[in-house]
């Protein structure tokens, strides 16, 4: 099933680098749609629930160096 | 203190320990490497010991540079060449010719900014999460007669939640027991108290300052007006300005043509480290960071101040506002009318008469004329010893129609009745006519006006106030004038815009003279009366052609011409989502005193969006032109580079202070 969840980034660095995590997010298999906002820190990922989970962009988002917190 | 072999879950400890070491590990990984380069530099130069020097300036790119390479690993299985990986390039190149010192520097450098500028703009994102965080997390609900405390966000719709006096109201809902004073800065940034009685709305986190209040819950959660301003905000935030776009795309050109100048640059010297410094420094960091923090703290600057600017469009464009022109009832003026005067000319029509048959006439009418005639002809059957004055209104600026059932008694319903727009209304009672209405609408009906009859309506009228025709059978028996109060606040307005080199009109349907004596008393420049609601909107669009138009409003009656201006801005919008909708500039409260500071703080955003850019070109441009020159090193660059993105941000955050 369709699932949408919110994660926020409050130490994204450069514009380039939410960018990249968006990139990264959106390359996860089961990702249908994601948004990631530099301004806001707005993390915000439509999914499939049955292939992945926030488990998983939270780690892209540790991976790229940033601190991911639930919203 | 727990050890491993208590009863704890063994997991919790490391799990805990983990996540506070990737809180801080961007802290302890940075200071750790500038400390290392500080000794290895000082090693070097104090004692001469090249090996060692160069052994510890090594360590202290090998631990500063761990993180960032990891991270540039993680960028190019993205298919991006992003900065991170160009500066562990950069450093291992430094290494790979002996140029520890560089290297260290460079890493500890980039290091140390992008700490900075994470710090930084966390600031600047929390400054909304902390308006949602005034918001309590529980509620004292009635539930089968008893006070029980849940969490806020559990709270059903219709369901009573007291609140104590001096807590927070956790909810959005509608007082239905007690009477209070509630602070509703964190909605519209007003710090007077607002009074709050039956029936009046009130919104969760503001404070309840004085009596304990009984509220019925209309949306808890998610769904309170707070929430939604929150919401609106970020998208505001998150959408981008012109300026943001252009340099968008500016970046989508300058990157490549970068890289193109360093392999270009390598090609003809052979010398890496030059190509990899162009490349490091000529990354576009102020230039694409410096629009986007400046909007967002302008826009996080006005949700606190109470007024909701839905994007950095909007702001851009308001900067640069010379003409604000404005609705007169209900923005100018209070939106409470009220009779003033009746007088009776006909024989033996007196004024009591004379305002029960216009009564009889506004009776099923819905303007807000037709209301206040009502209200004051029920308050003299009520209490005749009065001079015929209505009450005002309490809080959403509506007149107050007291005792429905009583009145419906004593003013009886027309036998018919029409609305001429603009004009006023025609009823009939027991086959007597009742015509009420302005000049136009006796003229229209062949009704001859007697002099004595027209020099009190324009003796009324150059006093500001409105004057409504009373006939009788084809014979005008009496006048009843109506006084919209000006709002304290206009004058003082209106002057402070005047000084921002600001132009200023007033768009009113009421007739001329009642206009300009508002226009001379609120000291507006220019006036229209007598228009339609197309007419406003034809007057904006008129005012375009010459002037970036601001039209204030309520956001209802007006949205054409609001969405006709460069920008909308509605008043009075915490309540009515369809304000919010149509404007492009929100005020929460009543206060026309946050239009000029609105402006202000556009033009600020404007001067600050183009400083950022300046700062932006001109380090790339020398930055470029040192290190083809030899005169900037490697990490001369990057201290130049990483110190401008830092400016860049602080400077936009000046903002969140305007």
């Amino acid at each position: 099933m369709t699932e949408t969840t919110q994660l926020r980034v409050m130490d994204f660095d450069c514009p380039t680098c939410a960018s990249t995590v968006e990139r990264a997010i959106g390359s996860t298999e089961g990702v249908a749609d994601v948004e990631v906002h530099y301004t806001t820190g707005r993390v915000e990922v439509t999914y499939d629930e049955r292939v992945t989970g926030p488990a998983a962009f939270e780690q892209a988002i540790e991976n790229h160096g940033y601190t991911p917190q639930r919203a | 203190m727990y050890t491993l072999t208590d009863e704890m879950p063994v997991d919790w400890l490391p799990n805990e320990w983990l996540r506070a070491g990737r809180r801080h590990r961007k802290a302890a990984v940075t200071a750790t490497s500038g400390l290392l380069y500080a000794a290895g530099w000082s090693v070097g130069h104090v004692s001469g010991l090249e090996t060692v020097s160069a052994a510890v300036l090594v360590l202290a790119a090998v631990v500063g540079g761990y993180d960032i390479a990891k991270q540039g690993y993680y960028e190019l299985r993205n298919r991006t060449l992003g900065i991170k990986m160009l500066v562990t390039l950069a450093a291992v190149g430094a290494v790979a010719i002996g140029e520890y010192w560089e290297a260290a520097a460079v890493v500890f450098l980039f290091s140390l900014g992008s700490y900075l500028e994470g710090r930084t703009m966390r600031k600047t994102r929390s400054a909304l999460q902390e308006l949602l965080e005034l918001t309590p997390d529980t509620a004292l609900v009635r539930r089968d007669g008893e006070v029980v405390e849940v969490p806020a966000r559990e709270v059903e719709e219709g369901e009573v939640v007291v609140v104590k006096p001096g807590g927070e109201i956790p909810v959005d809902g509608v007082v239905v027991d007690g009477e209070s004073a509630v602070n509703q800065a964190p909605i519209t940034g007003e710090s007077a108290p607002v009074h709050k009685t039956d029936g009046d709305e009130v919104y969760a986190a503001t404070v309840n300052q004085e009596g304990a209040l009984d509220v019925r819950t209309t949306g808890a959660g998610s769904d309170t007006t707070l929430q939604r301003i929150v919401r609106r905000v970020e998208e505001a935030q998150e959408a981008k300005s012109p300026t943001e776009s252009l340099v968008d795309r500016f970046a989508t050109y300058y990157t490549p043509a970068v890289v193109v100048l360093a392999v270009g640059a390598f090609a003809v010297t052979r010398d890496a480290i030059l190509g990899l410094t162009l490349l490091v420094i000529g990354c576009p960091g102020a230039l694409v960071i410096g629009p986007p923090v400046s909007v967002v703290s302008a826009v996080g600057n006005a949700a606190r101040n109470g007024v909701l600017v839905k994007g950095g469009e909007h702001l851009e464009t308001a900067g640069a506002i010379d003409l604000v022109a404005f609705d007169k009832t209900g923005t100018l003026t209070k939106g409470e009318t009220t009779v003033t005067g009746v007088e009776g000319f006909g024989a033996g029509v007196d004024a009591d008469e004379v305002l029960r048959l216009a009564a009889v006439a506004e009776k099923k009418s819905e303007h807000h004329l037709g209301g206040a005639i009502v209200a004051a002809a029920r308050e003299r059957r009520e209490h005749p010893g009065k001079s015929g004055t209505s009450d005002v209104a309490t809080d959403g600026g509506t007149v107050a129609v007291a005792s429905e059932a009583d009145g419906s008694r004593s003013i009886p319903d027309p036998d018919e009745f029409d609305v001429l727009a603009g004009k006023g209304v025609v009823a009939r009672l027991d086959g007597r006519e009742i015509v009420v209405g302005n000049r136009a609408l006796l003229d229209d009906r062949g009704i001859a006006v007697p002099g004595p009859v027209a020099a009190h309506v324009r003796e009324r009228e150059t006093r500001g106030e409105t004057a409504v025709h009373v006939a009788l059978d084809g014979e005008v028996v009496g006048v009843v004038a109506l006084r919209d109060e000006i709002r304290e606040a206009a004058p003082g307005v209106v002057a402070a815009l005047h000084e921002m080199g600001v132009r200023t009109v007033m768009l009113t349907g009421d007739n001329e003279r009642t206009a300009r004596a508002v226009a001379e008393e609120v000291g507006i420049d220019d006036y229209h009366a007598g228009l339609l609601p197309e007419d406003k909107q034809a007057a904006v669009e008129a005012f375009r052609e010459e002037y970036t138009v601001a039209m204030v409003g309520d956001g209802i009656n007006d949205a054409p011409s609001l969405a006709t201006a460069d920008v909308g801005i509605a008043m009075g919008a915490a309540g009515t989502d369809t304000a919010i909708e149509t404007a492009d500039v929100a005020l929460m409260a009543d206060d026309l005193e946050r239009i000029p500071y609105a402006i202000g703080l556009s033009r600020a955003t404007r001067w600050n969006v183009a400083e950022n850019v300046a700062v932006a070109v001109l380090t790339v441009v020398l930055l470029l032109a040192g290190v083809l020159g030899s005169v900037v090193h490697l990490a001369g660059g990057m201290l130049v580079h990483e110190g401008s993105v830092l400016l860049v941000i602080l400077n936009g955050m000046r903002l969140l202070r305007y």
